[in-house]
């Protein structure tokens, strides 16, 4: 069954709606004074569309971070277009922005945690009421609370890593691309990632992630592109059959009859205080799915799409607070 | 966009004082004690009792400082803005953010310029309340001014280079030099050939005559100050227009 990424570049046709990130016959060359020009990629094409969420693998040096790069407007390609929302991704980057996590993650090591993430969410755009809120939850989320009057140089390892997806998470974008999260985290970063991945899967979000691990790589998403040595080997293969049954994740909060979620929406995730983030294919889905919830008793307190769910606290927080 | 770089103005504006205010003062505080002893003044010289001579060396001392602090405040209004920054790769996760490269490098710049600005006056200030008058607008006119020179076009170099202090503190060096042996290269002949290449290097020798007017409160030629003025706003205008087609190192 042909994939969107098979289908090429854009105008082909393809079973995604509504394609957010598109790279279309991308070459990259690295020119060099003392060496002949070093051709990082070579006619890579690749789209993630609204909704989805693709996936980058190859060992190192295949041209990962530089396909990232190129896609979050940061270099330009030698060859090829790159498309984010049908414009240049350097126009969309200045007008929405996008959250990147760079790797290395490079930050002034004398700023501490909280004062990094407030200053990127200031740059992000995060309105000054919800900024304080945004940077603890994103510091919460990623287990970075503790560590939050640390200095920046002192983070090693995995907290640094956590510390970039935390500033990449911190502002709503619709766009989310993350070079080598996967890196040296352990288990219980693993699988914090693997929840905020299911968090922020939206309609409209397109997320890209560059990894090594492609086994990992396979689990958190929709389908992956295996590329080596700038070249793609793999084209992306869509691990489900249409991307329709990734179109929502929504919080759902019961007032009681927490019981049953599970049994209604067995992929659901308890983000605690009787929230669960599920995955649905739709409406009709979470109609069936939460009809059924009702007649077995459960009172539903309130339903949101994942990513509208962060403003939605922190509009409640301010209120409360005000 | 403008709000998200307003609100980030203060911290840009804290940066300034929290990491370069002090170095900066250190190193033009050398650097006047460096150029004081090249002259031979000592610190019994600068005795504010001893008379209308010694009144007048602490006066040139002082501008001797003013010229040193303006010229390594107005380096250090650029330092970091934009190599530092590539160098250390700041640059790729501050810009994923939906901002303009331009408009953060110049507004960071310019901030660091009213820092320098600031840092002078209340140094001036100072001096002013404890050893002898000086024209307070004159002396954050003539920070603002070397802000403008030097600082301009270590902007522009800092885009261009990794390397732009050693090369900033070339190019002024080479003006001043061409400047102080003036005389001699024009009695060997070679006077006009000299002057071309001062008119293509920033007019540092300019900034320095015109510490004593400005720290005095004197009247200031306008013509005088049309050289240095426009040969920093061109930089400034110069490394927008590059920063524009090259937000990145690569």
């Amino acid at each position: 069954m042909p994939t969107a990424s098979d289908a090429g570049p854009a105008g082909a046709g393809g079973s995604v709606a509504c394609a957010v990130i598109e790279l279309s016959h991308v070459s990259k060359t690295f020119a060099s004074r003392s060496a002949s020009p070093a051709r990082a990629l070579d006619d890579v094409s690749f789209r993630v569309g609204a909704g989805e969420v693709g996936g980058i693998s190859g060992p190192a040096g295949a041209g990962k971070s530089t396909l990232l790069a190129i896609a979050a407007g940061q270099l330009r390609p030698s060859s090829g277009s790159v498309r984010i929302d049908g414009i240049e991704p350097r126009r969309f980057v200045e007008r929405e922005g996008v959250a990147y996590m760079p790797q290395p993650l490079a930050l002034p090591g004398g700023w501490r945690v909280s004062d990094a993430l407030t200053r990127l969410a200031v740059l992000s755009g995060v309105r000054p009421a919800y900024t304080k809120h945004r940077v603890e939850a994103a510091m919460r989320e990623l287990g970075l609370y503790d560590d939050r009057r640390l200095r920046v140089r002192l983070l090693k390892g995995e907290a640094r890593l956590r510390l970039g997806l935390a500033q990449a998470i911190v502002a709503d974008h619709r766009v989310i691309i993350l070079d080598e999260p996967l890196e040296g985290m352990g288990p219980e970063s693993l699988e914090r990632l693997r929840e905020l991945i299911v968090r922020l899967r939206a309609f409209d979000r397109a997320i890209l992630i560059a990894s090594r691990d492609t086994a990992e790589l396979q689990r958190l998403t929709d389908r992956v592109t295996l590329i080596d040595r700038g070249r793609t080997r793999r084209p992306g293969t869509t691990r489900r059959d249409t991307p329709a049954d990734v179109e929502g994740v929504f919080h759902i909060t019961l007032h009681h009859g927490g019981e049953h979620v599970l049994a209604v929406f067995p992929n659901a995730i308890s983000l605690g205080r009787s929230t669960y983030a599920v995955r649905v294919a739709g409406f009709a889905p979470l109609n069936r799915g939460l009809r059924e919830l009702l007649d077995r008793g459960a009172l539903l307190a309130a339903v949101t799409p994942a990513h509208a769910a962060a403003d939605a606290t922190a509009l409640a927080v301010n209120e409360v607070g005000t | 966009m403008k709000g998200r770089l307003t609100a980030y103005a203060g911290y840009q504006l804290r940066d300034y004082f929290a990491i370069r205010a002090l170095p900066t003062l250190v190193a033009s505080g050398l650097a006047a004690w460096a150029l004081a002893a090249a002259r031979g003044v000592t610190l019994s010289d600068l005795d504010p009792t001893g008379g209308i001579d010694a009144r007048d060396r602490i006066q040139q001392t002082f501008e001797l400082v003013l010229t040193s602090f303006a010229f390594v405040a107005g380096a250090a209004a650029a330092h970091g803005v934009v190599a530092r920054h590539r160098a250390r790769g700041y640059d790729r996760l501050v810009f994923s953010r939906p901002l303009s490269p331009v408009r953060y490098y110049t507004q960071g710049f310019v901030l660091a310029g009213i820092g320098a600005v600031i840092l002078g006056t209340v140094g001036a200030e100072v001096y002013a309340v404890a050893v002898h008058p000086v024209s307070l607008p004159g002396v954050a006119g003539y920070v603002a001014l070397a802000w403008l020179l030097v600082g301009g076009l270590a902007f522009l170099l800092s885009i261009v280079t990794a390397f732009y202090l050693p090369v900033l503190t070339l190019v002024l060096a080479a003006d001043l030099a061409l400047d102080y042996f003036a005389g001699p290269l024009s009695a060997a002949g070679v006077g006009p050939v000299a002057a071309a290449i001062q008119l293509a290097l920033p007019p540092a020798h300019v900034l320095v005559t015109l510490r004593a007017p400005f720290a005095r409160g004197l009247p200031i030629d306008p013509g005088g100050l049309a050289w240095p003025a426009g040969f920093g706003v061109a930089c400034i205008v110069a490394a927008m227009v590059l920063l524009r087609r090259c937000p990145f190192r690569s």
